[in-house]
């Protein structure tokens, strides 16, 4: 049973304590509490050097100095605090480096509401749990035999078809329903391979339809996307070995990975709001009236200093746009803000969470629109790597990590 | 009377107030019906969704869900107090009480209510105690 | 569970003579059904609301000022608030610390039974700037 060390304030009073411990109880995992003296506790106060005024903060910081001490066994670590505290949000921020510091333990934190329920935290803990259980199948770096990768992400559908480490067989459609949206990015995928669907020797599924279609299709893997997408973002750069970092603008919250050859050691993924992900940007070229896949380039031809945007919410964001067009604003300006804008919010929410390490490679859908890219550039100083097929990487991981489960 | 006491889960308070014959308005009981209802839908304690929700009526929705499901506790013993005891720079407590803006927004409820208040030290030594105890006491007495 | 169902915690003050064990005993001799533990600071007592307040009643008596009560949330032997599953239940770390001031509270009832004036205590301030300056002159004319 894999040990999750719960450091946090609030959870029992939010009525999210039990939806924590369902989640992880979902994913073979089990919370734990470090114990903690209370004679301890001031001198862990002055020894992490930030003094909070709640004595349930205080404790959080003595129940990570046990783990930091390596007093208290853990295999994860997941800290929690209220969404709008802000005592607790610096607390549960500096923290978080503060243990990853002193252990390699994976990670997550979380700000959370009364309306925060399981399958809201089910990823990230299923994450902490792959990344402790499946070292080694993570490790695998080339795919073997013949696979298939499903990823049944919230905008859009994946299917690849690989074989001795090669993509033979690739399609997208945006996602309905999500068992046919699968089933016809399958069928095409294994089209344009030229093979049969009897012929695979394993499929993997992953996104948000995951469970669904691993049932339906009897996959062999079935594994959430922080871990599957990194395998498939360092596999498509050729970047499997030593660090980086990986950028993925998803439809329906973003996230930012840190790897060490190939395997997560950090991740952050959006949380309360979902307003800064892909789907703003969905939004955006629907009123601009242009396809998804001119933005990026409408964005390159624009300047976007001449608007000012915020999509940290995206119907304020929509409400900036309508006012900047009806002041006179060119559509590309205005595509370029709308860019600038996400990036900005990527920045803000995920990169202050992660250590950022070189190379960064910008995966997704949304790597497409070079328009973002290049506002993740001016945001981040470095260019990041869009490698080939980029919004492939749930397929191709799902496919290459199912093949480490060939018999 | 009822005396709401801070910390409300203190031990020497409640037994002051219930030795000098109040009635303590204590944490403890607040938390009974919460740990021992038949049906326990949000473990350990049955702070449920809906009671966040109660915490409404003491704090507005910018507030963190963790105060209003704490006030959701606190605020009916706020509701009933008749009086009031706090005492300053008491030791740690974490849960319920570990969150000291909930602790200094049920100071000020209280304080709303313009109901009587003794407000105290920690005692730290001998002297300090016997003042605190005379003090509970005087003011226990003089309430009518 | 029966909300006239009462748990409570009852303390012996660390300068009293009396032990866990012996007011264990005296509470069975009383005969009154309620059920009792004994805890690292004394005992913990369960059972109807009437029952427990007179058993406690009783229990007082032996040493006034050094025994200490409150109620509790949990009832007797919860495992939810056991410290092998969840850490510390979180009143724990207040309970002994006001615990060990016991004995400084004993001080203060005694001083009530006896109908003395307390001490008056002297908040720590922040000293006068006229204070202050004749010090700093003092140390550096």
């Amino acid at each position: 049973m894999i040990k999750i060390a719960q450091l946090s304030c609030g959870t029992e009073y939010s009525a999210v304590q039990s939806e924590i411990e369902r989640a992880a109880e979902t994913v073979g995992a089990k919370m734990v509490y470090p114990d903690v003296n209370m004679d301890r506790i001031d001198k862990a106060v002055e020894e992490f050097g930030f003094n909070p005024n709640s004595p349930q903060l205080k404790l959080m910081i003595a129940r990570a100095m046990e783990l930091a001490n390596k007093n208290y066994d853990a295999d994860a670590i997941f800290i929690a605090t209220c969404f709008r505290c802000a005592e607790g949000a610096l607390v549960r921020t500096e923290l978080r480096k503060f243990v990853q510091e002193h252990v390699r333990l994976p990670v997550v934190t979380y700000s959370f509401t009364e309306r925060t329920k399981a399958p809201q935290l089910l990823t990230r803990m299923e994450a902490l749990v792959t990344i402790v259980e499946r070292k080694e199948l993570l490790a695998r770096e080339r795919q073997v035999g013949l696979t298939a990768g499903l990823d049944s992400g919230s905008s859009t559908t994946k299917a690849v078809i690989m074989r001795d480490n090669v993509i033979i067989g690739k399609y997208w459609l945006p996602t309905t329903d999500v068992f046919s949206s699968a089933e016809t990015a399958l069928t095409k995928a294994l089209e344009e391979a030229g093979v049969k669907r009897e012929q695979l020797e394993a499929i993997g599924t992953t996104g948000y339809g995951r469970f669904t279609l691993g049932k339906k299709f009897n996959a062999k893997l079935v594994q959430e996307e922080l871990t599957v997408n990194s395998k498939g973002a360092v596999w498509l750069a050729g970047k499997q070995k030593g660090e980086a970092t990986i950028i993925d603008i998803g439809g329906m919250d973003n996230k930012a990975i840190t790897v060490r050859d190939g395997i997560p050691d950090n991740f952050t993924m959006g949380g309360i709001c979902a307003g800064a992900s892909g789907r703003f940007l969905e939004m955006v070229s629907k009123r601009l009236k242009v396809e998804i896949t001119d933005l990026g380039s409408l964005a390159d031809q624009g300047d976007h200093n001449k608007v000012k945007m915020n999509s940290y919410c995206s119907v304020f964001g929509i409400q900036d746009l309508v006012t900047s067009l009806a002041a006179g604003n060119t559509l590309a300006d205005v595509a370029a803000a709308a860019c600038h804008s996400v990036a900005e919010q990527v920045y803000e929410q995920q990169l202050q969470e992660i250590e950022v390490r070189q190379p960064i490679i910008q995966v997704g859908g949304t790597s497409l629109i070079s328009g973002l890219v290049t506002a993740m550039e001016h945001t981040l100083g470095a260019r990041p790597i869009v490698p080939k097929d980029s919004q492939y990487i749930g397929g191709v991981g799902a496919a290459l990590l199912s093949s480490g489960l060939l018999g | 009377m009822k005396i709401f006491i801070m910390p409300p889960n203190s031990l020497i308070l409640s037994d002051l107030v219930e030795r000098f014959g109040h009635e303590p308005l204590t944490l403890m009981r607040a938390l009974r019906e919460r740990v021992t209802s038949n049906e326990i839908e949000a473990p350990p304690l049955n702070v449920t969704v809906d009671d966040v929700k109660l915490g409404l009526k003491y704090a507005g929705i910018e507030i963190p869900s963790g105060i209003r499901g704490r006030m959701a506790i606190y605020g009916p013993l706020i509701d009933q107090a008749q009086a009031a005891i706090f005492i300053q720079d008491a030791p740690y407590s974490f849960g319920c009480v570990g969150c000291q803006r909930t602790n200094e927004l049920a100071k000020l409820l209280v304080r709303k209510k313009k109901v009587p208040i003794l407000t105290l030290d920690y005692p730290a030594n001998e002297d300090e105690a016997k003042y605190m105890v005379v003090q509970v006491k005087k003011f226990l007495e003089g309430l009518k | 569970m029966d909300s006239d169902i009462e748990t409570r915690l009852i303390f012996i003050a660390p300068t009293s003579d009396l032990t866990p064990d012996r007011i264990a005993r005296f509470i069975h001799n009383l005969g009154n059904p309620v059920t009792v533990k004994e805890t690292c600071y004394g005992v913990v007592i369960e059972g109807h609301k009437a029952d427990v307040k007179r058993t406690l009643d009783e229990v007082r008596k032996l040493d006034p000022n050094r025994i200490f009560s409150k109620e509790r949330a949990f009832p007797m032997g919860d495992i939810r608030r056991c410290r092998a599953h969840h850490g510390s239940r979180p009143g724990f770390a207040q309970l002994e610390k006001e615990w060990k001031d016991l004995c400084l509270i004993e001080k203060g009832l005694i001083c009530v039974e006896k109908g003395e004036d307390p001490p008056q205590v002297r908040k720590r301030g922040k000293m006068p700037v006229n204070e202050l300056k004749i010090l700093v002159d003092e140390v550096s004319p």
